[in-house]
Formats: structure tokens, sequence, C-alpha cells
């Protein structure tokens, strides 16, 4: 018999590859799910642009609504927040305009058959002490039971996040925590002892003015230099001084502050790095001090009460063209409605939008230096069944060491239903291994169906074979999702941001250099203070 | 015989790569991270070649056989792969070990073969021809297994149905090269059964590979299965032997027809004999109807509401002859109303008030159902409780789950309740526990319905007693933030069920 000819050898192979690629074509395709990209509106915000360039112009003619006291921009926390002081100060005359069709901003939600959702805000751990602005709102809404000005007030247990709070995937199996715990050295494991008992111990640090170093609103912080210069230096590097150097202490810090401020350690200062990790003080007499207290609809909830309060007081679809300072020191604030523009003559505006915003909208504001916002996507995905996984089983968060993402939230892990079906999860990404300007371009120009891909590759490492039972994938795009805490913002350049123009008074979180539920809500009630005060005075 | 052997070479390749594949993908499926779990696996492949290749030197007499035999033990080891590797991935302390060893036995065994077959066919070919047949046919396998691994072998086949198919692509191979070598070998007899058992094996462990990933989940029924249907909160499995009668829910056993009169007693009489006024009762889980048959037997019951998450099953002891008999059809008996909802979303909705509420839940086997024994539940429970009302719980066995038991005892008590546990043994479960939850003090009641079967003052009396191996232990309150009574639960049973 001859040796088979290499030539006949090759034409084998190809009938083979042909015959390789043609089942590969016959393969029935997975069902296909369907993939959409929601808000926030850009509609508008174009239009907005277009107002804009026309100038005063475009202003001349108008539909005059008349004269309100205070005129409140923007509905997210800090507006709610500025609205919620002011009637509960017994002042009733004033208005919240918001731009999109319903309030909330970065803490909005959303709703479909299976479950409610949160597009951003997800959670507030247990409030500190000196939150005190948080804890009465706790309690005027129930979530805190009793006691809300002890060290320990009592939660209501329906809003505490439901055990298992989080698992992590790592080596194959899913651990409890997020603390990496399987398969570490001994080296890692003793720097992660190190740093826990570092920043535990600075958790109880107060300075030399009595108050603690890390504080939540951080404005009510010890004002030591010790502590404050951590502002001048990225954690990346406070890190490396301190010797933190493992990876998998690496990993959680940098998830953390991805988690929180949407950047990397190098990307925050030391200090803001520290803050999360010493700032959280809150205790309960039914819960451990690491609880969070949400919701299906994460912060979404606090957004519905607090809309609910202040029914009367919201105009949605109503995006606010232009503050201008009228003869009496007050303000004529356009915005249109229903396609119309509209004014109304104020004494005060607060304005709640992101300060970046603040040149186009309010006459003669000169931003000195745009902050920094880090861009997110934010993704609710609809599945037919429990996503399963080796190790402790479905908990509220899930993460995985392997992804670039945060992992996902399970939005129906709050139920107290006994039913296993169908479960929205929301998945967070920040785009933090891009600048902020480029991660935006991305975020904004990628088609959705290569979002959808990125994401369904990721779940796929964390869940084998969950694709096919992906119903349904919603994209929320979060151009300027947060305020980034470089070096210096937080003890310089934020303070630099002043805090009202004439009668306009300011309130973002983006003025704490900390994007959370808490320093929002502490924004918005001093502008209303502020305005108050002033009110009084008159 | 040259033609063969070379198409050989091909064939052990084309396994030899696979099986390395298959290793690789379980690894990175189990372990994440698949850049480490491919390179490390590749690497480790390699290198036991490596191992191989320089072992064949020792091979001196009996080449054919030896070849023969290496060829069988890779179809065996290779074929049985990825069963082994999902199979004890949860049962062993260190999985990479397990999985390393498995790659290095594979890699020498093939860099054995190739050598060998190289001394095989050294005396048919010239050198240079036999270097560049035989690595031509290895490599072209090599890259054939790569391309159709991704494409057509895990989609259409899965890991290990892929894995069993080359264990028998090798076995055939050496069957084949067993009829070549006839004449070479000094007897073949051992050889050929070997193959024919294998390719048994292999063939088996083919066909049946979907059982073999679900052999952990099945739960084996004793008796046949008169009645199964999978509903999208459980599996109902109702079996019987011509006496015994058993319902199975997800695989737990929730009543054996020989006692569970024991248990339903058991749950019902001791508060219901307290209580001569009880007109309005309500019901939670139950939807066996069995409790609800209990209740019927006090001529005071004006009404019973019944609260059960699955429509299937209430329906099925609504209306199936068999089971009907069981519950002397209670749930068609007119003071009886059958809902069909979360207990827990229904109570915080509801305004009626009740004398008596029998709660009946699935052991907290899981999350979901640990949420159902929380202290907000039961505080939510007490608002839909009139004054003089009481609630029992159906609260795991105090033998078996001491803790979890206490534990459920306890967190009732934080939620503002008298308690007063007590047991009784149900032959099919074992020692099991109950508590009532009462506003006042609770005294045990005379008023026992007649013609029990098992329940007495007398013999409720003895049911209060705990004796030392069930004394009450200190637990934390079960809530829905720390999930305490799981947590437990889990534990007790796992550490019941490993003896
Ligand atoms: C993905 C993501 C996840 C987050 N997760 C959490 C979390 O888990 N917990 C937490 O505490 N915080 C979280 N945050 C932080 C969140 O930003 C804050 O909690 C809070 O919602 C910020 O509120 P704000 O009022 O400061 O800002 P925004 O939410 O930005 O509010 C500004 C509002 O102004 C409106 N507006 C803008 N321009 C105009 C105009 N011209 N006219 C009228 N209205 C206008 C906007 O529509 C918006 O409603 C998250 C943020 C993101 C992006």
């Amino acid at each position: 018999m001859r040796p088979i000819s290499r030539a006949d050898f090759l034409k084998g192979l190809g009938g083979l590859a042909v015959l390789g690629l043609g089942f590969q074509f016959l393969r029935v395709r997975p069902a296909q799910f369907r993939v959409s990209m929601v808000g926030p509106s850009r509609q508008v915000g174009h239009r907005l642009r277009d107002l804009m360039k026309d100038g005063a112009a475009s202003l001349s003619s108008f539909v005059d609504c008349g004269s309100k006291t205070v005129v409140i921009v923007g509905g997210g926390m800090a507006g709610l927040s500025a609205g919620w002081w002011l009637k509960k100060n017994g002042f009733q005359d004033f208005l919240i305009l918001e731009l999109e069709p319903q309030v909330g901003g970065n803490s909005s939600f959303g709703e479909n058959a299976v479950s409610k959702f949160p597009w951003g805000a997800h959670y507030v751990p247990l409030a500190n002490r000196e939150s005190k602005y948080v804890r009465q709102l706790f309690l005027e809404l129930g979530i805190i039971e009793a006691d809300h000005d002890k060290e320990k007030p009592r939660y209501n247990e329906l809003y505490l996040c439901h055990d298992p709070q989080e698992r992590l995937l790592k080596d194959g199996s899913f651990q409890e925590g997020l603390v990496p715990k399987r398969g570490l050295k001994p080296a890692e494991e003793d720097e992660m002892k190190r740093f826990f008992d570092r920043v535990h111990e600075l958790r109880e640090t107060r300075g030399s003015d009595g108050k603690p170093a890390f504080a939540i609103p951080l404005d009510l912080s010890s004002e030591d230099a010790c502590f404050r210069n951590l502002d001048k230096i990225s954690f990346a590097r406070w890190l490396k001084e301190n010797n933190f150097v493992t990876r998998p202490l690496q990993w959680y810090v940098n998830y953390c502050c991805r988690d929180d401020y949407g950047a990397t350690a190098e990307n925050v200062s030391a200090w803001a790095g520290l803050h999360y990790f010493a700032g959280r003080r809150g205790h309960a007499v039914n819960a451990e001090t690491n609880s969070v207290v949400t919701w299906p609809e994460g912060n979404g909830f606090l957004v519905s009460r607090l809309r609910e309060m202040l029914a009367d007081k919201i105009v949605t679809n109503a995006p606010v063209l232009r503050l201008i300072e009228d003869k009496e020191g007050g303000n004529l604030c356009y915005f249109t409605s229903d396609g119309a523009v509209s004014r109304y003559k104020a004494k005060f505006a607060i304005f709640c939008a992101p300060r970046f915003l603040a040149p186009y909208l309010v006459e003669n504001y000169k931003l000195e230096k745009k902050p920094t916002y880090a861009p997110w996507l934010v993704a609710n995905i609809t599945l037919k069944k429990v996503p399963g996984g080796r190790g402790v089983g479905l908990a509220w968060d899930n993460v995985s060491y392997y992804g670039d993402s945060l992992g996902y939230v399970v939005a129906n892990h709050q139920n107290i239903t006994t039913r296993q079906s169908r479960v929205v999860v929301t998945y967070y990404l920040p785009l933090s291994q891009l600048p902020p300007d480029a991660a935006r371009r991305k975020l904004l120009n990628s088609p959705e169906k290569a979002w959808s891909a990125a994401i369904v590759e990721d779940l796929e490492t964390m869940h084998p074979g969950i694709t096919a039972d992906i119903i349904s994938i919603d994209l929320w795009p979060w151009g300027h999702g947060m305020i980034s805490p470089g070096v210096d913002y937080i003890w310089q350049e934020r303070r630099q941001l002043p805090l009202n123009q004439g009668a306009v008074h300011f309130a973002h979180s983006d003025m704490s250099g900390i994007s959370n539920f808490e320093e929002a809500q502490y924004q918005g009630v001093q502008a209303a203070e502020r305005v108050l005060a002033q009110l009084e005075k008159s | 015989m040259i033609y063969p052997l070379l198409l050989t070479a091909f064939v052990i390749s084309t396994c030899g790569l696979v099986y390395e594949l298959i290793a690789g993908t379980i690894a990175s499926y189990l372990l994440g991270d698949s850049v480490t779990q491919f390179s490390t696996v590749i690497g480790v492949y390699l290198f036991s070649m490596g191992v191989g290749s320089y072992l064949s030197r020792f091979v001196v007499k009996n080449v054919i056989a030896t070849f023969i035999r290496v060829e069988l033990l890779v179809g065996l080891v290779g074929g049985i792969s990825a069963s082994l590797l999902f199979l004890l991935f949860e049962h062993v302390e260190n999985f990479r070990i397990l999985l390393y060893s498995l790659v290095s036995i594979i890699g020498i065994l093939i860099g054995l073969e190739v050598p060998l077959l190289m001394r095989i066919l050294q005396d048919k070919l010239e050198f240079k021809d036999l270097v560049s047949q035989v690595f031509t046919f290895d490599y072209v396998g090599a890259l054939l297994a790569s391309l159709l691994f991704p494409l057509v072998l895990v989609p259409y086949l899965g890991l290990v149905r892929v894995s069993f198919l080359f264990g028998l692509f090798n076995v055939l191979v050496a069957f084949w090269s067993i009829r070549l070598f006839k004449n070479e070998l000094k007897s073949s007899t051992f050889l050929n059964t070997m193959a024919v058992v294998l390719v048994l094996a292999l063939t088996g462990g083919f066909a049946f590979s979907e059982k073999i990933m679900t052999v952990a989940e099945t739960s084996t029924f004793p008796d046949p299965i008169i009645f199964s249907t999978s509903t999208p909160y459980q599996r109902i499995v109702i079996t019987g032997n011509g006496k015994d009668i058993r319902l199975f829910l997800n695989g737990n056993l929730q009543f054996s027809t020989r006692d569970e009169y024991r248990y339903h007693e058991a749950l019902v009489h001791p508060g219901m004999a307290a209580l001569p006024q009880a007109s309005d009762i309500l019901v939670l889980g139950g939807g066996d109807g069995m409790a609800v048959r209990e209740l019927l037997k006090y001529p005071q019951v004006k009404s019973i509401q019944l609260v059960d998450l699955d429509q299937k099953m209430t329906q099925l002891f609504t209306e199936q002859e068999i089971l009907t008999r069981i519950n002397k059809n209670s749930l068609k008996d007119t003071r009886v109303k059958v809902l069909n909802g979360d207990a827990f979303v229904w109570l915080r909705k509801n305004d009626r008030k009740f004398d008596f509420i029998v709660v009946d839940f699935p052991d907290p086997s899981n999350f979901s159902l640990g949420k159902l024994y929380s202290d907000t539940f039961y505080k939510t429970l007490k608002k839909s409780l009139k004054p003089n009302g009481l609630v029992v719980i159906q609260s795991t066995s105090p033998y078996f789950a001491k803790n979890s038991y206490w534990c459920v005892v306890n967190t009732l008590k934080a939620s503002g309740f008298y308690t007063t546990p007590y047991h009784a043994y149900v032959p099919a479960f074992g020692d099991w526990g109950y508590v009532i939850g009462s506003q006042t003090p609770f005294c045990p009641g005379k008023n026992y319905a007649p013609a029990l079967t098992y329940l007495s003052p007398e013999s409720f009396n003895a049911m209060l007693e705990f004796p030392k191996d069930m004394l009450p232990t200190k637990t934390a309150v079960n809530r829905l933030n720390n999930q305490e009574l799981v947590h437990l639960f889990e534990a007790e049973w796992s550490e019941y069920e490993a003896h």
C-alpha cells in the first residue's frame, strides 16, 4: 500500500472542515434575547444645546407662569432633599423642575413584569450618628423604627439587606463576602488583616478638633492636616507607601474604589479611598455594622417616597434652559414644558443639576475647571431563572474576581415571596480603564449589541451557559455618572466652587466630591437652609 | 500495514489533544481564569509527553503489546476524564492535584505512544520518511482536534460525551492494532477482552452521560412513583406500594399515610383543645389538606382560610381520588376557602383576625423559605391574631437539628410571643418539633376532638418534656438579614447526612 499523499490528505481535511462549518450553520441558534438602550433622554439634551446656541433670542417669547419664591432645578436626590427640607420647615412656595419624565436622577428606577430594578444607586449603608438628616428621613419613612438618635437605632428588617448579602467568585467557586478568602497565601492573608486593622483604627480615630477623621457627610470630618494631606496623594500611592501590595488586597481595594467612585485607586485620592473604608461607622441593634438598606428598585424607593411627599411640587419633562438674574436680584427661570418655553419669576433658585452644566444654564457663570465625572454603564438583565454556581448560593451582590465589571445585584433579593422563577439582575460597569472623556465617547458611540455581547461574555465566565436563560438586556449609559474624587478635589478644588451666585444656590453631590445618597441629601439640605436663612432675613 | 499505522498516529494525536482541551476547558469552567488554566494544563501536558517519550526507552521487549496496552489505558483514562473531573470537584480537597495528575497521566501515555509507534514502523520505512510521515499525521491530527473541539464537539456533544467518544476511538485503535499484529503478538486474548470491556464501558458512559451529570441531584424513591409533576415552585412526587402512600416535595418526604396522623394530630389538636371558641382559622402552607382535615373535627370552626403557594398542589389534593381519600375531601368542605399565593405577602395585606393560625411550611432549607421563619414574619403574623388567639408552627426536628428547632422557638419569643415548645415521634420523620405561640401564658386545654388516634391530654403533657439530648440551646434570632436558621439548618442536616 502506498503511503497516502499529502494532497489526498489535505483534501480529506478540507472536506472535514467544510463538514464542521456546515454543522455550525445547521445548529439551531439559541433563542435571541431583546437588547435595548434606555434613557437618559439625549433628545432633550440636544434640544437644550440648540436652544442655548440661539441664546436669549429663543427666550424672547414665553408663557409667563407668574412667580414662585423658590425654584429647584433638577429633581435628583439633592433637589428632592432640598424640597423635603423646605417643606419640613413649613415653607411651601416652591417648585421642582425636572428634565426627565421622572424625578430621581442617578437614583432612578424601572420596572418590568418580573420586578422593579435600579438604574443607578441601589443601597445606603447604615447611617452614622453624625448623618443626622439621613437618620431623620429614615425615621419618617419607617426605615428606622426606633432610636434614630441613639448609637444603635432599630431598623426595619424588611429593608435591611437580607442574608446572604455578598458572594465572590474566586478559584472556581463562590465564597461568602467580597473580601477574597479562597486560596490566599499566608503573606496575602497577613496583609489583608493588616489593612483592615489599619482602616478600622482610622474608623474610630478622631482629630484634635474632636471630629471623626472620616465623617459622613464628609464636611463634618476633622480638619487636621494629617488627614487632609491624604487628599494630596493618590490612594494607589498611599497603598504602595504603606506596603499594601499583594494582588488579592489590590483587587479588593480597586473593586471598592470602582464601586463607590467609578475610578481605580490610581485615580482617587488617598483621603477619598480611605473614606470608603473608614467612614462607615453606622450601627443597628438588629444588624451587623457592614449592613446596608436596599430595595428591589434600589434608592428609587427613597425617590418614590419623596415624590409622594412632594407630589404637588414636582413638574417633570421640564428642562430648565436658563437662569437669568433680574433687576430685583432674583431669578428669571426659563424652562420648556410641552415644547413651549415658559418662565417663572423666582426670588431664589436652587440649582441641583451637576455643576458642569452651570455655565450653560446660569447666566454669567464661569467654571474655572470642569470637575471629572466617571462614566458608567448599567444593565438590567431579566433571566428565566436564578443563576446558580458552585459554592454559596445566590446573594444580593454577586461579584467575580476575574471580570472587568462589578458583577450584579439581584433586584428580587428583598422579595418575601417563595417564588424562585424569573429574576432581574442589575449589572454595573464603571468605565474606569479609559480616561473619562475617551470612556464617555466609547460609552455613547458603541452600538448596544457590542455592549450586550461584552456583558454576556462576562456573565458567561461567572455562570457558564447563562446566555440561554437571558430574556432581555436593557442598557443605561451614564455619561457623567459620578463625580471623581481625584487628588486634591475634595479638599481643594471643590471648595473653590461657589456655594451660590447671587440668588442661585447650588446643590449637587459633585459639591462633596463623593457621589452617594448621603452627600446628595446633605448638599440639598444645606442649600435649602441657606435659602431659608435668607428668607428669614428679608 | 504502514497506512493503518499512520492513521493510528493521526487518531492518537487527535485524541491526545482533545483530552488536553477537555482538561483545560473544565478547569476554566470550574476554577475560572481561563488563561491560567489553559497555560498550565498545556504546560503540564507537554512536559508529561516529554516524560513519556523519555520512558519509552525502557520498553525493550514486547513493544507492540506495550503500545496496545498504552492505547487501552489512554482510552480508559481519557474517556472518563471529563466525568471524573466533574464528579469529584465537589468532593476532593484539592482539585488541582486531581486535575494535574490526570493531565500528567494522559500526557505520559501519549508521550509513550509516538516513539513506540515509530519503533514499530522503523523497519518498514526509511528513517527520513518515517519521521516525516509520523509527524505529519501527528500534527494534522492536532489541528483537526483543535478545530473540531470548539466548533462541533463541545456544542453538539458536551464535554462529558466528547471525552467518552474519544476514549472509544482510542480503544478502537487498540482493537485494530490487535488485528494487525495478530502474528507478532504471543497471545491477544487478554488484550481483546480488555478492549471489549472498555468499549462497552465507554459506550455505556457515552449513552448515560446525562445521568452521570445529574447523579448527585436525583434522589431515589423506595416505592413506585404513582404520580409526579413539576410546578413553578417544586417537584411533586407521590409514591405508593399498596399500603403506604408518600408525598415528596423536591425529593423531601412530606408524609407517609402510615403515620401522617401523628404529625397532623400533633400539629393541630394541642392548640385547638385550648380554644373551645375558635371559629376562624388560618392555615399557611399545608396545601395537602391534612391539617384542615383535623381542624374540621371541631364543630365550633366556622371558616378556614388556607393560603398555599402552589395551585397545582391544592388542586391535586382537591381532585385526585387517592389523595382526597387521605384528606377526607377536606379542601372541598364549604367552610374552607383556598387561596394560592405567597403567605408573607398575603399576611402583610391581610386585615382579618383569626383565633388560630397553623403554620405548616417546608423546612427552612433555602433562603426564601428561611424568610418565612424570621422575626419579621412572626411580627406580621401577630397582627392577624385575635388577642386570645394561638399560632402553632412546625419547626423541624429537635433531635436531628436541635439548634434549628430552638432557633425557631427563640425567634418566636423575640417576636413578642409566649412560647410552648413540644415534640412528637413520627416514625417516618423521627422526633418532630412544634411550638405554640400565644399572647398570654399558654394553658393546655382538655377539649380534644373525639376519636383521635394519637393525641390525648396525657400524651400532650408528655410531649412538653424534652429529654436531655434535646434541651433548649441559645441561638441568635432568625432575621431576614442574617438567615441564622438556614445556616444552622444546613450545618445540622449536612452533619447528620454525613454520618
Ligand atoms: C451607576 C451608579 C450607581 C450608584 N450607586 C449608588 C449607590 O448604590 N448608593 C448611593 O448612595 N449612591 C449611588 N450612586 C450615586 C448617586 O449619584 C447619588 O446617590 C445621588 O443619586 C446623586 O444625586 P444628585 O442629586 O447629586 O445628582 P443627580 O442624580 O445627577 O441629579 C441631577 C438631576 O438634575 C436633573 N437635571 C439636569 N439638568 C437639568 C435641567 N437643565 N433642568 C432640569 N433638571 C435637570 C437630572 O435629570 C437629575 O434628575 C450611584 C451613581 C451611579 C451613576
